[in-house]
């Protein structure tokens, strides 16, 4: 039989993990990226490929994430995919389990944007610039999203579902950094495309500054 | 008109024109038999190849709607592949959505508009089903209500290949629906490229009816259908789609890997002839093949009627031919008569010449003996005479006159016996008794005695003689004979000389012979037309009755010359001159010479 605690030493604990708040674990590092293929890209956009069913970027960049046992994200800020030039922007985005992703159409053309993805299907169906209220997926199962339009074939976006609110994305030459992270084990995981995702085990503590190679 | 001795030959030259006209009957007979052979076997040849080229042709046509088919297939293939549901089906594992997806694009395949897109176009043919395979080859299974066209599971499974093909390619499908007739369908898989990497995504198959032949104009097949699987699946409609045509073409092809591309097939009541041809070349599937058959029936009966029309027209040619053949025979055997005609009075000719030639050798013979026998018995008489002659001379008592009446017949037996010994000499001759003892004679010595004699009868006429003769000439041949050549010849030249006149006697040797010339100035030119006749015997020219000589001389030293090998010849005779030249062969050396 035990007692409940006493609340002093409830907010002994609320003040530790304050002070572990402000003084949270980094990792940064870089990520070995495959080589881009086809024509050099002058400016930091990519772009989403899909060959054999594999969808990655081009030129490549690296997701890095902490994955672990984190609770979904609940009432978080919708983020935008926007429609525009005829392209997703951003093409690759990265969101928690669990948030909605608004996606305004800014062209002056019509958009269809479906996905087949078993982590979310869903079909928005036909809608203009200016679309009210502005049509949105929640997207609350981890996963790979490649987002298609129906009426533009090469329109590619892809949108990573993660159960974590701890991830990056690399630039392209692979450099990362994630702040403001929980001390405890956790797996370190890198996804470089839909079928390949890197992982490894870390210790962080309160005051970890890591600096890693990946993967 | 016909010699006596025609009879035979005539017998003859009939039996060579029965003969020529059967022989030729023979190469007529045989000639026509064999263009009739050939004819019959050409008229088959010709029937089998044109129905080999009507199916080739109903082929070829059959290809061309089934390209055109697969162009257009091929087409829809790559704008499916461009469709973003269906890229998101086969890309983003999503398969369950991909009938779903490609409904709407594949609808009007399997059930096409009711009016053709073109006015007068055919309509499209329409899909049985259409099914997708995945990027191995392996069946993606429709979900209920795809509408993708109803398959029996078994059958479904069929479909999977171990790996897509690049192209387009045709394969056969038997449905064999419980209860139901085994039904044929055509199988078209066309693969699906993805857009962004070009590999192969996944293949749409179509089932269709099967296209079938056209029907080529003028005599149609009267069986078309395919060969798959040990199995002849006949068109259906067809008036001759029997089930015992199909039973016994399988039985012909049981086994055959591959089958004949020609055969015949013989059902109870009928005979066909069969072409097939292999259909799908790229092999993905088992290998069909397009059967065609033709009824034998209707085309023997053809052959029949052409080979009695072709038998009649090769009576009437072997008639003619026969009848050419006589003519030809008569013709060809006139000339033949005439010649063996001709032969045989040439032969009696010959014989009769061959008679005349012995008889007449015979008599020369007998003629050369007697002239050699008359010669030596002419001889001792008037030795007997001269000497008689000779006595009476001598005789004191006799007179003056008559002296010389004496001494004048004294002077005509020499004639005589001169006369005499040139006859037995020529009769020897002729009668090839002439032996020539060889030897070296000297010309120059030969001259000098014969200028000697001359001199010594010169008598009346003051003659000049010249003679340029080189001291060392040697001739062949017998000095007696050879100095009487000579002799002749200044004779000749004497008595035929003017008063006054000039002999030249000159010799020279060219080549191994060596040519006398005689010549002397002449009292008048022989004429021409005799001039071919002077050395002929008893020949006197026109020299005149007051030139002594008998014709004998210019015979006897042409004869001579000749035996020696040698010849004499009147080389010039005018006006002012008259010139003979007699050649001899040189004496090779001072030795014995033979001829």
């Amino acid at each position: 039989m035990k007692a409940p605690a006493p609340w002093w030493l409830a907010l002994a604990a609320g003040l530790l993990a304050l002070a572990a708040g402000t003084r949270a674990a980094t990792i940064e590092g870089r990520v070995a990226l495959p080589k881009a293929t086809g024509t050099t890209v002058v400016n930091k956009r990519y772009e989403i490929v899909s060959s054999g069913g594999v969808v990655s970027t081009n030129p490549p960049v690296a997701v890095v994430y902490l994955d672990g046992d984190f609770p979904a994200a609940r009432e978080a800020p919708a983020v935008r995919v926007e429609q525009k030039d005829l392209k997703f922007v951003p093409q690759l985005l990265v969101v928690q389990a669990g948030t909605r992703v608004e996606f305004p159409n800014l062209d002056d053309t019509f958009h269809n944007i479906f996905s087949y993805s078993p982590a979310k299907r869903f079909d928005l169906g036909r809608y203009r610039m200016g679309e009210k209220p502005v049509p949105s997926v929640v997207f609350d199962t981890p996963g790979v999203v490649v987002l298609r339009c129906d009426i533009h074939e090469h329109m590619r976006g892809v949108i990573l579902v993660l159960a974590t609110p701890h991830f990056a994305i690399t630039d392209t030459d692979g450099n990362f950094r994630l702040e403001g992270l929980p001390a405890g084990n956790y797996r370190l995981k890198t996804w470089l495309d839909s079928r390949n995702t890197q992982e490894r085990a870390v210790e962080l503590r309160a005051d970890t500054q890591l600096r890693l190679e990946l993967p | 008109m016909k010699p006596p001795f025609a009879a035979g030959f005539t017998a003859e030259a009939a039996r060579f024109q029965w003969r020529l006209l059967a022989g030729l009957a023979l190469v007529v007979v045989v000639t026509t038999a064999a263009v009739l052979s050939a004819a019959r076997h050409n008229i088959a040849r010709e029937e089998e190849h044109r129905r080999e080229t009507e199916f080739q042709v109903s082929l070829a046509l059959l290809r061309s709607v089934q390209a055109h088919r697969h162009a257009a297939l091929v087409e829809r293939g790559r704008v499916l592949a461009t469709k973003s549901r269906i890229q998101a089906a086969l890309e983003d594992n999503a398969e369950d959505l991909l009938y779903l997806s490609a409904r709407d694009e594949l609808r009007d395949l399997l059930a096409p508009p009711a009016q053709p897109a073109v006015p007068g176009a055919e309509p499209r043919q329409t899909a049985r089903f259409y099914r997708f395979l995945d990027a191995k080859g392996r069946l993606l299974a429709p979900q209920p209500g795809a509408a993708a066209g109803e398959l029996a599971p078994g059958e479904e499974n069929r479909l999977s290949l171990a790996a897509l093909p690049d192209q387009p390619q045709l394969g056969y499908l038997v449905l064999r629906p419980k209860g139901g007739e085994a039904e044929l369908l055509e199988l078209i898989v066309i693969p699906i490229f993805s857009n962004d990497s070009g590999g192969k995504l996944a293949a749409l198959v179509l089932g269709y009816n099967p296209l079938r032949l056209d029907e080529p104009a003028g005599a149609s097949p009267l069986a078309s259908g395919i060969w798959f699987e040990g199995r002849t699946h006949l068109a259906p409609g067809g008036p001759a789609a029997s089930a015992e045509f199909a039973h016994a073409l399988d039985a012909a092809l049981f086994g055959a890997a591959p089958p004949p591309r020609r055969l015949q097939v013989e059902t109870g009541r009928d005979s066909w002839l069969v072409f097939l041809q292999r259909l799908d070349a790229g092999g993905i599937y088992a290998p069909a093949y397009e059967v065609c058959a033709f009824p034998l029936g209707p085309m023997l009966a053809r052959q029949r009627t052409l080979g009695g029309q072709i038998l009649g027209v090769g009576a009437a040619v072997l008639l003619l031919g026969l009848g050419l053949s006589y003519f030809l025979s008569y013709r060809l055997s006139v000339p033949v008569e005439r010649l063996a005609h001709d032969s045989e009075v040439q032969r009696v000719r010959r014989a009769a010449a061959e008679a005349a030639l012995e008889t007449t050798s015979a008599e020369l013979d007998r003629a050369a003996r007697f002239s050699a026998n008359a010669s030596h018995q002419l001889k001792t008489p008037v030795a007997v005479m001269r000497a008689g002659l000779e006595m009476l001379q001598a005789r004191d008592s006799l007179r003056e006159a008559d002296r010389h009446e004496v001494e004048a017949l004294i002077h005509q037996t020499y004639r005589i016996s001169s006369v005499i010994e040139d006859l037995l000499l020529l009769s020897r001759m002729d009668a090839g008794q002439l032996r020539l003892n060889f030897t070296a004679v000297s010309l120059s010595e030969l001259v000098a005695a014969a200028l000697d004699d001359l001199s010594a009868m010169a008598g009346d006429a003051e003659l000049q003689v010249e003679q340029d003769c080189p001291p060392d000439l040697r001739i062949a041949g017998e000095k007696r004979y050879t100095a009487l050549i000579l002799q002749n010849l200044l004779e000749n030249a004497r008595k035929y000389n003017r008063p006054g006149g000039t002999i030249r006697i000159t010799a020279r040797e060219t080549g191994g012979s060596v040519r006398l010339t005689v010549g002397n100035t002449a009292l008048r030119a022989i004429p021409t037309e005799v001039r071919e006749h002077i050395f002929e015997r008893f020949h006197r020219g026109s020299a005149g009755e007051n030139v002594p000589g008998y014709g004998l001389g210019l015979n006897l030293a042409r004869e001579l010359a000749r035996i020696h090998g040698g010849d004499l010849q009147l080389v010039r005779s005018d006006e002012a001159w008259t010139e003979f030249t007699v050649s001899f062969r040189a004496a090779v050396e001072a030795g014995q010479l033979s001829a």
